[in-house]
């Protein structure tokens, strides 16, 4: 083997490891070795740098092991995963379309009701910095649950408390004044928080998680 | 089941293969038209262990490197023998509908 061809297959080496992290830790320490032979016995000859199609279909098998791990989990909890993962993604909807439509309907409000203008603009802001976050919690929460943490359902259920609780003091102020659109969007992202904390106290999931005294 | 998933399976049906000889069996099985990447193959690996369908097989150092040996457990050859005959039935019957079609065209 030629210097030149040996230095090519150590970066794809290199390359190839650096994918890889993207795979759970457990996974790496029993696989990487095995995988690493297999990506390189599958590379071109001269290949030396790790291809767009290869590195995308690594990433997203590293993805799937992290959110959906094969480990005997729970249908219960692998659902509720999976409704806070879409919980996240109404979320970053919601913020899109705020984020299109913003110009029209200050526009809109500043047509009709000059005097309330400001308002839109608060509420807008607000939805800006507020739905970073709330996508962050979703994924955070998904991440959690999966991992069987007790704490996580604890939080999952107090989040889910406060957002029915802002639901409503919401709409016994101001029920008249939104649009059917931003209701069932609201109504959507109550109902998969609602599914998503049942599935994890039914006593399926009830097994999978640890209890927190057991760290003792 | 999923076509990357049976063909795995099928590649193991008569004897146990490393990753990358599982990569060039579904290339063959398949006549070259699925070309299976590592991260599709060790994703469906590790799924297909949890399941109890594949076990390991024993390992090996060639030229430096780690190759793992997986083999069908009986349970994953029960599935895969209940998806062929699945797959067969479906087939079956589509040719079977097809047939007058098929005559009709020729005609």
């Amino acid at each position: 083997m030629s210097e030149q061809v040996q230095a090519g297959t150590a970066r794809l080496e290199r390359g190839y490891r650096r994918v890889l992290a993207c795979y759970p830790r457990s996974f790496r320490a029993e696989n990487a070795d095995e995988v690493l032979a297999v990506l390189l016995a599958a590379a071109a000859a001269g290949q030396a740098r790790v291809g767009w199609a290869e590195g995308w279909d690594l990433v997203r098998g590293g993805v799937r092991m992290r959110l959906w791990p094969a480990a005997s989990r729970p249908r219960a909890v692998r659902a509720a995963v999976t409704l806070m993962l879409a919980g996240a993604a109404a979320e970053l909807a919601a913020l899109i379309t705020v984020v299109v439509t913003s110009g029209a309907v200050r526009a809109a409000v500043a047509a009709q009701h000059p005097a309330t203008g400001n308002g839109v603009l608060v509420h807008q802001v607000a939805v800006l910095a507020g739905a970073p976050l709330a996508i962050g919690m979703w994924l955070w929460l998904a991440w959690a649950n999966g991992q069987g943490e007790d704490w996580a359902r604890m939080i999952s259920a107090a989040c889910f408390c406060l957002l029915t609780l802002s639901g409503l003091g919401a709409l016994s102020q101001h029920a008249a004044t939104y649009a059917p659109a931003s209701m069932i969007a609201a109504a959507t992202v109550w109902a998969i928080g609602l599914s998503s904390v049942v599935l994890i106290f039914t006593p399926a999931a009830g097994r999978y998680y640890r209890p927190q005294l057991a760290q003792q | 089941m999923q076509e990357a998933t049976f063909l795995i399976l099928t590649a193991l049906a008569d004897g146990s293969q490393h990753g990358y000889g599982i990569i060039t069996e579904v290339a063959q099985i398949s006549a070259g038209r699925v070309r299976l990447r590592a991260g599709t193959l060790y994703t469906a690996l590790d799924r297909l262990r949890a399941d109890g369908l594949v076990a390991v097989d024993g390992e090996e150092v060639v030229e430096g490197r780690l190759r793992r040996y997986y083999r069908l457990t009986p349970e994953g050859t029960a599935v895969l023998a209940a998806e062929a005959a699945r797959l067969q039935a479906n087939a079956a019957a589509a040719l079977a509908r097809l047939r007058p079609g098929l005559a009709g065209g020729l005609a």
